[in-house]
Order: C-alpha cells, then sequence, then structure tokens
C-alpha cells in the first residue's frame, strides 16, 4: 500500500554542505501539509527536489507509485506558487492563468473561460484584463493561485507564498487557500517558517531542521508531542524544564530547578533518561498561595506583558525562567511580587532524550 | 550655493547643447563653407544632399555595414550574455575580461591592428572588413546594456513557466524574451549608433569602396568644409531624437489606452 506522494530516503548536497538527510515522507492524497522550519533546514530545498528544480543528490520522489526522477520540470504536471507570485508582466491576469493551458494546446477562447471560472474561484471576478502591477499584493497572489491550479495539477506547492503580505491581508488568504484547496481537493504541500500559519491551515505539519525531518503529525500532536526540544521550542509557546526519570510507570522526574515532577506516562523512557518537561504557559496557574500538590512552584514575578483578552507572565524558578499565559487581564498579583504557579501533571509532556529518538 | 549650482548647471547644459545650436541654423546656411551665424537662409544644401551620389552612397554604405554589424553583434552579444551572467565555468573571468577589452584599448591601436590583420585576409577596402571591425566595438557595449538587463530578471519568471508545462525553449521564446526586449532593443540600438558613429577604424579600413559617413565628412571637412555636413549632422541628430522619442511615445499611448479600458 502506497501513499500518493512518496519520498524515500531523499538526500542533497552542495559541495561539502548537506542540504537534505534521507528525508522520507508519505502524503496521501487530498492532503494538506505544510513544511515548517526556520530559513536552511531544508523545507525549499525539498519542495525544489519535487518540482523539479533540484535533483537529489540520492533518493526518489514517487507520485502514485511512478518515479518522477526522469521528469523535466515541465513534465511534471505540478502548480507552484512562488514567493513573490512570479507573475509574467507582459501578460494579464487572463492570459497568465491561460497560459499553462495554452502550453496543454487548449485553444484561446476555450482557454480564457476556464482561466476566468479560475478567476472567479479565486474571487478575482472583473479584474481579468489588469496587468499584474496594476493589481494589489493579495491579487496578484490569488492570480498566481488560479494560474497554478488552473490545470488541474497533481500536486499544488506553495512556497512561503504569505510572506510578503501583512497580516490583515494574510489571515485572509489562509482562509481562502484552504477553502479553494478543500473545493477543488488537490493535494497541497506549504512550506512556511510561520508557526501559526502551519498550525491553522494544515492536515498535517512536517518539521524540518538542518536538514532532517524532526516530527510529521498533525498540528495538536505536534503541538502536544513534540518528539525534540526543537520542535517543542518552535511550535508555540513553552516551557523547556530539563529533569531526570526516577519512575517511569508513574510518570515522575527530578529536576534542580521543580523538584520531584509528574508527567504523563509514555512508552518511550526509561529511568534515569534525561529528558525535557515540556509545560505549555497555558497550561500554567497562578495563585497566591501554595495548593499542596508536587505540581507546583514559587516564582518570582518579573515582567507582566498585557495583550488585553490574555496576559503573559514571566518569572524566575530558582535559576529557571517560566512563562505562564493568564486568560483575560486580571493577573491578580504585580511585577516584583512572589506568587505560586501550579499545572496539572496531565499537561506535562516528557520529551525523550534526542539520541534516542533518532534511533527510533 | 544654490546659485552656483544652477550656474554650473545652466552651463554644463549649454555645453552640452552648443553643437546642435551651431550645426542646425548652419545647415540651412547660404554660405559657401562652414560658417557662423549664417548670412542668410535657404534649403540649398538639403537638396545639394539628396541629389550628391557621393554623399549618398556613404550614407548608404553606413546604414548597410551598421545593421548588420547590429544583427551580427545581437547573435554573438544574446548567448554570451546568458553564459557570462548566469552559469559559473572555467575561465569565465578571462571571458568577462576578454568581452571588455575593447572598450579599454584605443580606438586607433585597434585601427592598425586590423588594418594589417585584415589586409592579410584581403578584407580592407571592403563591407566586410568594417563589419567585423564595427563588431568587435559593438559587442562589449552591447553586452553592457544587456548584461544589466538580465541581471535584473527574476528567474522565478522561468521557473513559474517551466511548473506551468513550458519547456526550456518555449519558456525562453514565452517569457524570458518578451521581458527582455525592450533591453535587447537598446542593446541593439546602441550597437547600431557605435558602428554608424565610428570615424577612426572607417578611415583605416573602409577605403572608397566602403567608405562610411563619418569618413566622408571627415575628408570633406579637411578638403572644403562643405556645409552638407551641417546637413547630414542635423539629419542625424533628428532621427536619433525620433528613435529615443518613439518608444516613450509608444509607452504613454498604451498606458493611456489601458486606462481607458480599465474604466
Amino acid at each position: 500500500m502506497s501513499s500518493y506522494l512518496q519520498l524515500s530516503g531523499v538526500n542533497k548536497s552542495f559541495g561539502d554542505f548537506t542540504a537534505l538527510h534521507g528525508v522520507d515522507l508519505a502524503i496521501e492524497k487530498g492532503e494538506f501539509v505544510t513544511f515548517l522550519g526556520p530559513s536552511g533546514s531544508g523545507k525549499t530545498t525539498t519542495l525544489m527536489i519535487i518540482a523539479g528544480f533540484e535533483r537529489p543528490s540520492g533518493g526518489d520522489v514517487l507520485i502514485e507509485g511512478r518515479s518522477l526522477s526522469g521528469l523535466a520540470p515541465h513534465e511534471r504536471n505540478i502548480g507552484i506558487v512562488f514567493q513573490n507570485y512570479a507573475l509574467f508582466p507582459h501578460k494579464t491576469a487572463a492570459d497568465n492563468v491561460y497560459f499553462p493551458l495554452q502550453m496543454r494546446g487548449v485553444d484561446r477562447t476555450e482557454g480564457l473561460r476556464k482561466a476566468n471560472d479560475m478567476l472567479d474561484l479565486v474571487g478575482l471576478k472583473g479584474f481579468s484584463h489588469r496587468y499584474p502591477k496594476e493589481l494589489s499584493g493579495g491579487q496578484q497572489q490569488r492570480v498566481a493561485l488560479a494560474r497554478a491550479l488552473v490545470f488541474e495539477p497533481s500536486l499544488l506547492l506553495l512556497d512561503e507564498p504569505l510572506g510578503a503580505l501583512d497580516k490583515n491581508l494574510r489571515e485572509q488568504m489562509q482562509i481562502e487557500i484552504k477553502r479553494i484547496q478543500r473545493s477543488l481537493g488537490v493535494t497541497t504541500i506549504f512550506v512556511t517558517h510561520d508557526q501559526s500559519e502551519a498550525m491553522s491551515m494544515s492536515d498535517r505539519i512536517v518539521v524540518f531542521e538542518q536538514g532532517v525531518v524532526q516530527q510529521a503529525a498533525s498540528p495538536l500532536e505536534i503541538y502536544r508531542h513534540p518528539s525534540t526540544r526543537f520542535v517543542a521550542g518552535f511550535v508555540g509557546e513553552s516551557n523547556l524544564v530539563p529533569a531526570i526519570v526516577s519512575d517511569v510507570a508513574n510518570g515522575r522526574a527530578e529536576s534542580a530547578a521543580l523538584g520531584r515532577c509528574s508527567f504523563a506516562p509514555t512508552s518511550r523512557l526509561a529511568q534515569g533518561d534525561e529528558v525535557a518537561l515540556l509545560i505549555r504557559p497555558e497550561s500554567i496557574r497562578l495563585s497566591p498561595v501554595a495548593v499542596g500538590d508536587h505540581n507546583e512552584a514559587e516564582m518570582r514575578v518579573e515582567t507582566i506583558v498585557n495583550y488585553g483578552d490574555n496576559a503573559l507572565v514571566i518569572g524566575q524558578v530558582g535559576e529557571l525562567q517560566m512563562r505562564a499565559r493568564i486568560l483575560g487581564a486580571e493577573v491578580g498579583v504585580k511585577e516584583g511580587e512572589t506568587c505560586h504557579i501550579s499545572w496539572p501533571a496531565e499537561a506535562v509532556y516528557a520529551i525523550p532524550p534526542s539520541s534516542r529518538h533518532s534511533a527510533t | 550655493m544654490d546659485r552656483t549650482l544652477r550656474t554650473i548647471g545652466i552651463l554644463v547644459v549649454f555645453f552640452i547643447a552648443a553643437p546642435l545650436v551651431i550645426v542646425v541654423p548652419m545647415s540651412f546656411s547660404e554660405a559657401r563653407s562652414l560658417q557662423f551665424p549664417p548670412p542668410g537662409y535657404w534649403l540649398g544644401y538639403y537638396r545639394a544632399y539628396f541629389s550628391d551620389v557621393t554623399w549618398l552612397q556613404p550614407t548608404w554604405n553606413s546604414i548597410l555595414i551598421a545593421t548588420v554589424t547590429m544583427i551580427v553583434t545581437m547573435a554573438l552579444v544574446i548567448p554570451a550574455t546568458f553564459a557570462l551572467v548566469r552559469y559559473r565555468f572555467a575561465g569565465k573571468k578571462v571571458a568577462d575580461l576578454m568581452m571588455l577589452m575593447p572598450l579599454a584599448v584605443p580606438h586607433i591601436v585597434m585601427a592598425i591592428g586590423y588594418y594589417s590583420f585584415l589586409g592579410e585576409l584581403r578584407l580592407v577596402h571592403t563591407h566586410l572588413g568594417v563589419i567585423v571591425a564595427h563588431t568587435c566595438l559593438s559587442v562589449p557595449i552591447a553586452f553592457l546594456v544587456l548584461s544589466a538587463n538580465l541581471k535584473g530578471f527574476d528567474q522565478n519568471l522561468e521557473r513559474a513557466a517551466q511548473s506551468l508545462g513550458a519547456s526550456p525553449l518555449r519558456t525562453f521564446v514565452h517569457v524570458t524574451l518578451p521581458i527582455l526586449r525592450p533591453g535587447i532593443i537598446i542593446s541593439a540600438l546602441f550597437a547600431f549608433i557605435q558602428s554608424f558613429d565610428e570615424t577612426v577604424l572607417a578611415i583605416f579600413i573602409s577605403g572608397r569602396n566602403a567608405e562610411t559617413l563619418p569618413r566622408k565628412m571627415f575628408d570633406s571637412i579637411r578638403q572644403e568644409a562643405d556645409p552638407v555636413i551641417a546637413v547630414i549632422s542635423t539629419l542625424l541628430f533628428v532621427v536619433v531624437l525620433i528613435a529615443l522619442a518613439t518608444p516613450l511615445a509608444l509607452n504613454a499611448l498604451r498606458q493611456r489606452r489601458r486606462a481607458a479600458s480599465a474604466r
């Protein structure tokens, strides 16, 4: 049973520099998958290899079981939206969208009709005769999307397409892209370094770091059970507490800063493992007095940042900095005061040692 | 400070414009040789130019040589520019340098070199000889103009075209070439003007058979200072003016039409 799109052992080196180390991925038909990672992590290189603009140093890319390795980019039937849109400046919006059909021998009348239908779908009715420079950034984005979809590609690749847009427009386009992707059911790979974009849009997130896939899972799984400290730190806010596992079955660990802590037990740990306990800031509660549980600590509050609907409280527990997110603006403590923080044991996830992870 | 700058500015403009201010009136002059200010005005020398084969033949030679030079130059420069701007290869630095060499070598040195070299090939006093020499001078200029254009070209446009199903050749025809067209036209125009303008090599190589207009003008001014020279200068100025103004006018027209259709 093979998946729709498969990457098996894809390597890429540029001279001495290894950009990708044996990437294995399986993507199902119709899935919306995000490649997430900082710049230089290999996510764009992987995209370029799928598109055919980079040749892998090893490994293979298959669609429906057929290798793409012998195919030039123009033979792959893959739609791409580039970060700067790459619209043809000498063609109107309609002619830009008609271009892939023209290359496939569709005659002009029929092609322009399809192009205009597609422009309608992306919300650009009435803009078909405009040239790219007469369109706003968001409109250009929509033209690029229409152009990449009009020929019914077997795969849609989006290379940081929202990077150049301002915040409001970006959120609007996130929703738009999801709507269009769902309505056409096209298998989509979206590349971004923005974790909130990845969280809100994806069926599945693939986290890249230094040319290695750190984790590939659903957004919630990545958020709740990150496989490495890097993933925990990159996706969402996090408190990472170094600790040593003392009781695997009951989920107990000893931390220098917090003392004895409970965590949600997992099977992947052994006694004496050096783990990082992940406590998300929003699972931390503040109280003026101790609750009498071992999942708590005394914190000296240093900074309070108020966002109106929530507040970020940053403080010190011994040598360790901890962050808490409190819903609403009423925090109950002031900067410089001391308070108690507590959290439920099931909200603590113990991240296994990284050597163990890469071995599995 | 402001006033000094303005004075300098006006002086610079004056010195740039001065030759035109003098030459254009002289072309309508009644005087028997170049004289300023003209004693009276008539169109006699325009008539003389258009009816004298000793002027029309060099004009035709120049147009022919400049046109062929332009075509050969662009046939060499377009692929060379792509190679030198886009690819890395052994000897690229040397190739870059060789490309621009003719700009650094004095024309008189090149003229002497070509005179003996083309002499061996029996190409002195032929159109082909002048074309070969002029092409060598035009190549670096056309290359400089075109490479500046190509460096600013977004290669994602070509990648986009390929992802949309265009083979490399169709990508070049449908995307690269149309977008680079203004740069290619300007580059070709420079190649043409360079050849049309060139005097030193033409004096050495063109001889009587392939005599170019600048060479004929140079001979004429030494011998008789015929006011037809002023006529030719004026005509050349008008031609250049039209060549420069046409793209601007076309652009303005296109934009107005576009604005009208958008409404």
